[in-house]
């Protein structure tokens, strides 16, 4: 079985927002409905100064505190590592909206607390999600953890990273390059 | 602004659907999940979201396009795709799109006619202006000039040279130079270079998704990335270095790194010695031009400048300044001899035809439909003057001077003007002005959306299939990208046209055949595209399956010679540092020191320069109405003007307050962001809003545009615009 995990370079981000857009169309979402977002911030002052651009998207946490607390069970855990939610099953109470650390979800149309779902349909063939294959920059690589010779463990062998706030024990598959 | 409520755009979608006869009787819910099930279909088609034109695979489901994707095999996007082509794409469905064509009969209104009535109509006028005033008084104006050989088979005819694109309010000043000193046009090898310069150019804005893939290569690979630009723009959140400069002086900068570089011996002499013309010359006047004479003017120290100089040469011919395309060539006066400095800096370094420096495009020949002999007549003169001594001898006649239009209405040359796939009343400087392009006795726009020139200015309204709904002539890509193999790629028509809309080809043909010019074009898109394959050595469906075939590489290093002297399309083969065209009014032809027309006095609290770029998720005024990617903007602030923050704590401004701007033309608000990411001298405005349409609902007056505040002006060599030659106050609302 697979383990999926995504590794973020943010340094190569240069903000164009093509990973959004072609996973609202990937998905069919609605032009304000975003299952990933970049946080933006400026560091220094003029001259001296830089912009750093985070992605973020659900970090399909292994202790998934949107899990824990969804009263119905319809947030779950795939044993691929994968978290979805049931909409049969959603009463739409928004806990898991509030449990999650990283903002990741927003009511859709049904006023469903949707979110990034790491496109299973697409990991199973082999291919990456559509943010990561339409990225110009090539900032995101999707792949299974278990598999020693998969690209993401290559890179992942290259590279230091770090996790958005480990400390809450919320164990994230999301792991970003550290500079 | 309208609102994008929940579902409503996804919803217009579907009712779009229905309008257009396909046949979805069903509820929004239920079309999505039979949409989830529906096997898919790829169809090849070439992006519209801006002009780099990427190859792109259409995914199709139930006849409805679903998403899309980069095409693989394509230079420009090899499987990679930006906001904008993904946005665009969805603008199929966009409910604010011409749904057949459009009589004007009142201020803002419009009926809808027959596309009989419509030809009958416009075609009687054609004639009238045609025997009244001549063939030359009819205009056709367009973005660039991909209908040129469909407009030329009537202008050849009734002997109009008045074919006029957009590029005077792009880069003229770039093409113009490179025509004059090299016959020639080369791109950056990003992927092979060690050091890379891009000035006024932010790649990572102005995308071409290839290229910056190329560029992070190089980058991982060690390749230094410095950014020159008074705005810290995308390019330069991965640069080793940004290095604000004082906007409007980038010829001041360039003039005194090529004297750091001859000063100190590091230019490449073998090459200047056997491919360059007039570099004494050039040397001779260069020679005052210190870097400490530069630092007074571009806010860069000698010390800064000497160091780029010396790095830029070190790394040769692995260097570059990045050729570029709007940002230094359109906003100024001295755009031209910045231009030139651009060519005259890099050939310095020997970088012409080497891998890593600037490489020439591959090229391969497509064949030509067969056109039946006629009567051409000699061609009046331009109406706007381009090309002509004593008007504007030195500017591109084949790119024109589209800002004055109007004028050429006022003095009565022109009095026919259709204008295809441009929207001129907006992406030209002066809105108010711009408007009276209405004036003319017959004003034919061919849009596919509600622009803001068919709302002011059109008298009929002809819509064109969306990009996705049609099929055109295959095309030869090039460009922006080293690549040693030529390309061929084609648009296919993904889905069946759901408005009553037409090809470009079949309204020149209804057009002209009512204007009494029978069969001027004897022949369909498939011929066109048959004809166009034939010479190339493949099938037309091998085309059609991959939509961009590669052909072998015919582009080596090494400059072009024939019968071992230099080969350049100039006077003689080689780099002329002195432009001969450019020798008008006693000068010589070789860029020297012209100072910005304008100048903010800074010592006023709220005077700035007013300049303005690309937004990676908005191309030009195109994409302004798009519901995709306005809710981007929306995300992140995007109408915003930037404004220095230094600049900003004095006059009492905060990041979301809304400022009150005024130039010599006009006032008007809009909110700000307070930055450190810009030099204090100016103000930024994203180039893409400010759409005064009443008919794009979903772009109409959000944000401002640059235009509304530039005069309209011709820079004298090139005929640009210099959109950025504007002061503006800057002060809080109701101050």
């Amino acid at each position: 079985m697979a383990k999926y995990g995504l590794l973020i370079d943010a340094s190569k981000c240069t903000g164009c927002t093509a990973c959004t857009i072609a996973c609202q169309m990937h998905n069919q979402l609605p032009p304000e409905n975003n299952y990933n977002r970049l946080e933006m911030m400026e560091r220094g002052t003029y001259p001296n100064v830089k912009m750093e651009i985070l992605p973020m998207q659900c970090m399909h946490c292994d202790n998934a505190p949107c899990a824990m607390v969804c009263p119905t069970q319809a947030t779950y855990k795939r044993e691929d590592g994968i978290v979805l939610i049931d909409h049969d099953k959603c009463i739409g109470c928004k806990y898991c909206m509030t449990a999650c650390p990283y903002d990741a979800r927003q009511l859709n149309e049904d006023r469903v607390p949707e979110k990034c779902r790491w496109c299973p349909e697409m990991l199973s063939k082999g291919e990456q999600p559509a943010c990561a294959s339409t990225c110009m920059n090539e900032v995101r690589l999707f792949g299974d953890l278990e598999d020693p010779n998969s690209e993401l463990n290559k890179k992942l062998a290259q590279v230091d990273v770090y996790q958005i706030t480990p400390e809450k024990g919320t164990k994230p598959r999301i792991f970003y390059v550290k500079k | 602004m309208k609102t994008i409520k929940r579902r409503t755009f996804l919803k217009a979608t579907v009712a779009a659907a229905v309008v257009g006869s396909v046949p979805l009787s069903i509820g929004f819910n239920e079309f999505k999940k039979k949409a989830e099930e529906a096997p898919v279909k790829k169809v090849p088609t070439i992006c519209k979201g801006c002009t780099s034109y990427c190859g792109l695979f259409a995914s199709v489901k139930n006849d409805r396009v679903w998403k899309v994707e980069g095409n693989p095999i394509h230079l420009k996007s090899r499987g990679h795709l930006c906001a904008r082509g993904h946005g665009m794409a969805a603008d199929l469905y966009n409910p604010n799109r011409v749904v057949g064509p459009m009589k004007r009969v009142g201020d803002n209104e419009f009926e809808p006619i027959s596309w009989e009535q419509a030809f009958q109509e416009i075609g009687e006028k054609s004639k009238k202006i045609i025997s009244k005033y001549g063939g030359n008084s009819l205009m056709w104006m367009e973005h660039g000039s991909h209908r040129k050989f469909y407009v030329d088979q009537w202008f050849d005819v009734i002997g109009s040279s008045n074919f006029t694109t957009q590029y005077s309010t792009c880069f003229n000043a770039k093409t113009n130079a490179w025509l004059q000193m090299t016959g020639t046009s080369l791109n950056g090898d990003h992927m092979n270079a060690k050091y890379i310069i891009f000035e006024g150019r932010n790649f990572a804005g102005g995308i071409i998704p290839n290229g910056m893939n190329h560029i992070t290569k190089a980058k991982a690979n060690g390749t230094k990335i410095v950014v020159i630009d008074p705005r810290y723009s995308e390019i330069a959140k991965i640069a080793d270095e940004w290095i604000p400069i004082k906007p409007g002086t980038d010829l001041a900068f360039r003039l005194a790194m090529a004297n750091v570089l001859i000063t100190e011996g590091l230019y490449d002499k073998e090459f200047v010695r056997r491919y360059v013309d007039g570099f004494e010359e050039f040397w001779k006047v260069n020679k005052g031009y210190t870097p400490e004479w530069a630092e007074k003017i571009t806010d860069i120290s000698a010390n800064k400048i000497r160091e780029i100089a010396r790095e830029f040469a070190k790394n040769a011919p692995k260097a570059f300044i990045e050729p570029g395309w709007h940002g230094l060539h359109a906003h100024y006066i001295n755009s031209t001899q910045t231009a030139q400095m651009g060519i005259i800096l890099n050939a310095l370094v020997g970088n012409f035809f080497q891998r890593g420096g600037l490489m020439p495009s591959a090229s391969i020949s497509l064949g030509h439909i067969e056109v039946p002999e006629r009567f051409h007549p000699e061609k009046g003169e331009r109406a706007d003057g381009a090309g002509i001594d004593g008007q504007y001898r030195t500017v591109e006649p084949a790119r024109g001077i589209a800002q004055i239009t109007p004028d050429l209405i006022d003095n009565g040359k022109i009095k026919g003007v259709f204008i295809y796939n441009y929207n001129p009343v907006r992406s030209a400087p002066d809105f108010e002005y711009q408007k009276r392009i209405k004036d003319a006795e017959l004003v034919v726009t061919i849009p596919t959306i509600w622009d803001d020139t068919s709302y002011y200015a059109a008298h009929y309204i002809l819509p064109e299939h969306y990009y996705l709904e049609r099929s055109d002539e295959p095309e030869t890509v090039s460009g922006h990208v080293a690549h040693d193999h030529p390309q061929v790629a084609i648009r296919l028509e993904a889905v069946k046209p759901m408005h009553n809309t037409k090809h470009c080809l079949d309204i020149l043909k209804g057009i002209t055949k009512a204007a009494g010019y029978d069969d001027l074009y004897p022949f369909t898109v498939e011929d066109h595209i048959a004809a166009a394959v034939k010479p190339l050595g493949v099938s037309l469906e091998q085309l059609k399956k991959a939509g961009t075939l590669e052909f072998p590489a015919n582009v080596k290093p090494g400059f072009p010679m024939k019968n071992g002297k230099p080969a350049l399309k100039t006077k003689t083969g080689k780099v002329l540092f002195s432009a001969d065209l450019f020798r008008v009014d006693g000068k010589m032809g070789i860029p020297t020191w012209v100072a910005p027309l304008v100048m903010p006095d800074t010592s006023k609290e709220d005077e700035f320069r007013l300049i303005h770029g690309k937004q990676p998720w908005h191309s030009h005024i195109q994409t302004a109405n798009n519901p995709y990617l306005l809710a981007m903007s929306e995300r992140y602030n995007g109408t915003y003007m930037w404004i220095n923050k230094s600049r900003a704590d004095k006059l009492g401004i905060k990041t979301g307050d809304t400022v009150t701007v005024e130039s010599s033309i006009a006032k008007k608000n809009v909110k700000v962001k307070v930055t450190e990411l810009l030099h204090p001298d100016c103000v930024w405005l994203p180039s893409t809003y400010g759409v005064q349409s009443k008919k794009l609902e979903y772009g109409y007056n959000v944000g401002v545009n640059f235009n509304d505040f530039a005069p309209v002006m011709v820079e004298p060599l090139s005929g640009t615009t210099m959109a950025q030659e504007v002061i503006v106050k800057v002060r809080k609302e109701g101050k």
